[in-house]
């Protein structure tokens, strides 16, 4: 029976080796006993427990739901720009539409903006404008810019270039190309990104109260700082029907978008 | 003069969504608090971060930050691993195609949703109370982040394998779980691989973070240093974890391309 | 109408696709070009409308030099030149006019042709080419959901819309069944013989190409080997353009 190449085996040895040995040296650099982990399952059951019955109070939820509406609004605000500003930059950045030199410095300057984490950023605004919801919507509008910057010019980069061809051949100009050609090719998947990332800057929202920059975070550490356990599991009740409910909507309407409308004709 | 077929109404999602869509970020603007005159005034206050942003302060970061980074990317690596090899049973008990059972998958998949809903900073908030202050918190928190992510892409990937040599392998006679296991598995392997180092360098951003709130970590560091505004600290700390995960973004490149 | 001088294309990296082609085509000609792949069908056709360009000689259409033309001309003179594609390179997720209405572009200013308010002459015009192909009445609906024939249709339509006098054809049919490929071929011919349009296509079927064409040309290894009319060619003819004997798969035959 032949055996697998040996370079392979030996790579595959080694990268086990790797993960067990990274494992190790971590959990005994952090002093992570079996004793915690086997307590941990009890300690976890308390703390829910106490979250139960829920603050269902009127003046529980009248202090939460703004809060909680807060995150959503922060969350598509900072959506709207990422999406905004990324799709022009997304054609700079692609390189079968710009020049080699500008797409690959775009490119560049879009990984340095998505590199730092939206909570970053809004260390950087909070002395600027101060807390509040403006600061966790300019953190998360411009980490967004840097990750849909980058998706999109990828889809522009994956394009047919059989209709940008044919547009060519008729005389068209650049522009047209653009316009008739690659636009319409991909408008879907772009969209569907920017949905995509409204999820996932809704959880990002949520958290940017910790640090006072707007939505349910603050909430959630305060109530947990002063042991308030039953409201702060409405708080994360709370936030768990908000992000399943926006993700639901979104999914659906990112599915249909991908698949289009048919006519019978 | 051609008459042309009629025109089909414009479907409901553009007639309806796009006003709505466009009235609803407007009033999140507006609820927001974005305001032109103010925004341009506060930018003037901006010399207050970029001066010290821009001015590093090399040698108190790697004398005061290094062991804290050094925790952080440890939570980083002992979470990813245990997070994702947990999660490689859960997604094949969450997928269609290698779980027949409705009410099982079901379980599975809302389970995978739910905890996919949590930010990692609130199940680090809880975890902190629960088992205290602490990298073991932060741990645990990154287990669930990365448990939610490996979940939701594995799933979704064996959801789209051919189903094929699942059935060879069963109507041989092989119990459900050898044929999963021999047949299933193996297709899926690479991505599982790809997504645990995608999963990894998302561990080491989220774990700087960690922090913040007590669950160990260079976070707590940079939290001291941010109320006294001394970004001039901060600013070596950050380069230094682009650094590592550029390091390990050019590592996975690296490995992607041998084993594939 | 269309003429080759001394037109040859070396590909960067050495491979010589066309070598030397001298060829005079006339108004209203239904020329069909034939070959092995790699012979140098594509290139030839592509250097009427400069989507590539020549690396030695000058190719003229109607008068005009297009390998040496500034951007300007070569747009006007393109805008004149329509083109069908093998893969039909319709815009799959648009609508059958949208794509008809690409056709236009070279005569629409940008703004209009962005917002959708096209000039009430120019829709006639893409109304009239989606008759012309008899498909009109699947002006809304999507490109990807059109059969091959369709879809090939529909790119006719469009080249019909730009109004040329010339209409090119890059193995307009190599992806379609016996049927559907004869019915793209009977609208060339008939769009030919009643619109006067000088017609240039691709084909490597030869049974089609017999079927079709009035003139026949034949290319080997980028050389013009063979330059006739269809009536004459013989199979000893096709042999020596094809430097083997003939096999099945050069006939698209009949539908089974």
């Amino acid at each position: 029976m032949p055996k697998q190449p040996v370079q392979q085996r030996i790579l595959k040895y080694a990268i086990t080796a790797l993960i067990v040995i990274g494992s190790i040296w971590s959990a005994s650099g952090l002093e992570i006993t079996l004793e915690k982990i086997l307590k941990a399952p009890e300690q976890i059951a308390i703390l829910v427990g106490a979250m139960f019955p829920l603050d269902l109070s009127s003046e529980a939820i009248e202090r939460i739901l703004p809060k909680v509406a807060e995150s959503l609004f922060i969350a598509w605000a900072g959506t709207v720009i990422g999406a905004v500003f990324s799709f022009p930059v997304s054609f700079l950045a692609a390189n079968n539409v710009a020049a080699n030199y500008i797409s690959e410095t775009t490119k560049q300057i879009l990984n340095g903006i998505r590199a730092f984490p939206e909570l970053i950023l809004a260390f950087v605004f909070l002395p600027i404008t101060g807390l509040g919801a403006l600061t966790g919507t300019l953190a998360i509008g411009i980490h967004s810019i840097g990750t849909l910057g980058k998706l999109s010019s990828e889809v522009i980069e994956g394009i047919d270039e059989g209709p940008l061809e044919a547009i060519k051949s008729s005389g068209g100009s650049k522009i047209n190309e653009l316009l008739f050609g690659v636009v319409p090719q991909v408008m879907p998947t772009i969209t569907s990104y920017w949905l995509y990332r409204f999820e996932i800057n809704l959880r990002a929202s949520a958290v940017l109260g910790v640090v006072g920059a707007g939505g349910v975070g603050a909430e959630l550490i305060n109530q947990l700082r002063f042991r308030d356990f039953p409201r702060a599991g409405t708080v994360l009740v709370a936030t768990v029907v908000l992000v399943l409910t926006v993700d639901t909507i979104s999914a659906a309407i990112r599915r249909r978008i991908i698949k289009g409308r048919s006519i019978k004709v | 003069m051609i008459n042309l077929p009629k025109k089909p109404p414009p479907s409901l999602m553009v007639f309806a969504g796009i006003p709505t869509a466009v009235l609803f970020s407007y009033y999140c603007f507006f609820k927001v608090g974005f305001n032109l005159t103010d925004f341009k005034e506060n930018l003037e206050n901006r010399y207050l971060v970029t001066d010290p942003l821009f001015n590093p302060k090399w040698s108190w970061a790697i004398e005061n930050a290094s062991e804290a980074l050094v925790e952080t990317i440890q939570i980083a690596i002992l979470a990813s691993v245990v997070g994702c090899f947990v999660a490689l049973p859960l997604s094949f008990y969450a997928s269609q195609t290698t779980n027949q059972n409705k009410i099982s998958y079901f379980l599975y998949k809302s389970f995978l949703n739910l905890v996919r809903t949590i930010p990692d900073l609130f199940w680090a908030m809880m975890f902190t109370v629960a088992v205290g202050l602490g990298p073991f918190a932060g741990v645990l928190a990154l287990v669930m982040f990365s448990l939610a992510i490996m979940g939701k892409l594995l799933s979704e990937t064996i959801d789209s394998i051919d189903p094929g040599p699942l059935e060879a392998a069963k109507s041989s006679g092989a119990s459900h779980n050898q044929s999963v296991f021999t047949s299933a598995l193996p297709q899926v392997l690479p991505n599982f691989t790809a997504y645990f180092l995608y999963i990894f360098e998302l561990c080491i951003r989220a774990s700087v973070i960690l922090g913040l709130v007590g669950a160990g970590g260079v976070g707590r560091i940079i939290e001291t240093q941010r109320i006294f505004l001394r970004f001039d600290r901060i600013s070596p700390i950050i380069v230094l974890i682009l650094l590592v995960v550029i390091l390990i973004e050019q590592f996975s490149v690296w490995l992607r391309r041998r084993i594939l | 109408m269309i003429k080759f001088e001394n037109v040859g294309v070396v590909y960067p990296g050495g491979v010589k696709a066309l070598d030397n082609i001298n060829l005079e085509i006339n108004e209203g000609d239904f020329v069909i070009i034939v070959g092995l792949s790699g012979a140098g069908k594509s290139t030839l056709l592509r250097s009427i409308n400069n989507l590539v360009k020549p690396t030695d000689g000058d190719v003229f259409v109607d008068g005009k030099n297009v390998t040496n033309a500034s951007k300007k001309e070569l747009k006007q003179i393109r805008s004149d030149i329509g083109m069908i594609f093998q893969t039909f390179n319709l815009v799959n997720r648009s609508n059958v006019l949208k794509n008809v209405l690409t056709g236009r572009l070279s005569q629409v200013s940008t703004i209009r042709s962005i917002t959708g308010l096209w000039p009430k002459e120019d829709k006639q015009i893409a109304f009239e080419s989606l008759e012309r192909v008899e498909i009109l009445e699947k002006a809304y609906v999507r490109g990807s959901n059109l059969s091959g024939g369709q879809q090939q249709r529909v790119g006719i339509a469009r080249a019909l819309a730009q109004k040329p006098t010339v209409m090119l054809a890059d193995e307009p049919v190599a992806s379609l069944d016996p049927v559907t490929s004869r019915v793209v071929m009977s609208y060339l011919k008939k769009i030919n013989q009643e619109l006067g349009i000088t017609t240039i296509v691709n084909l490597h079927f030869l049974d089609l190409a017999k079927e079709f064409g009035t003139r026949l040309i034949g290319l080997r290894e980028g050389n013009l080997v063979y330059d006739g009319s269809v009536d004459d060619v013989s199979d000893a003819d096709f042999e020596n353009i094809y430097g083997r004997s003939i096999k099945s798969s050069d006939l698209i035959g009949e539908d089974d």
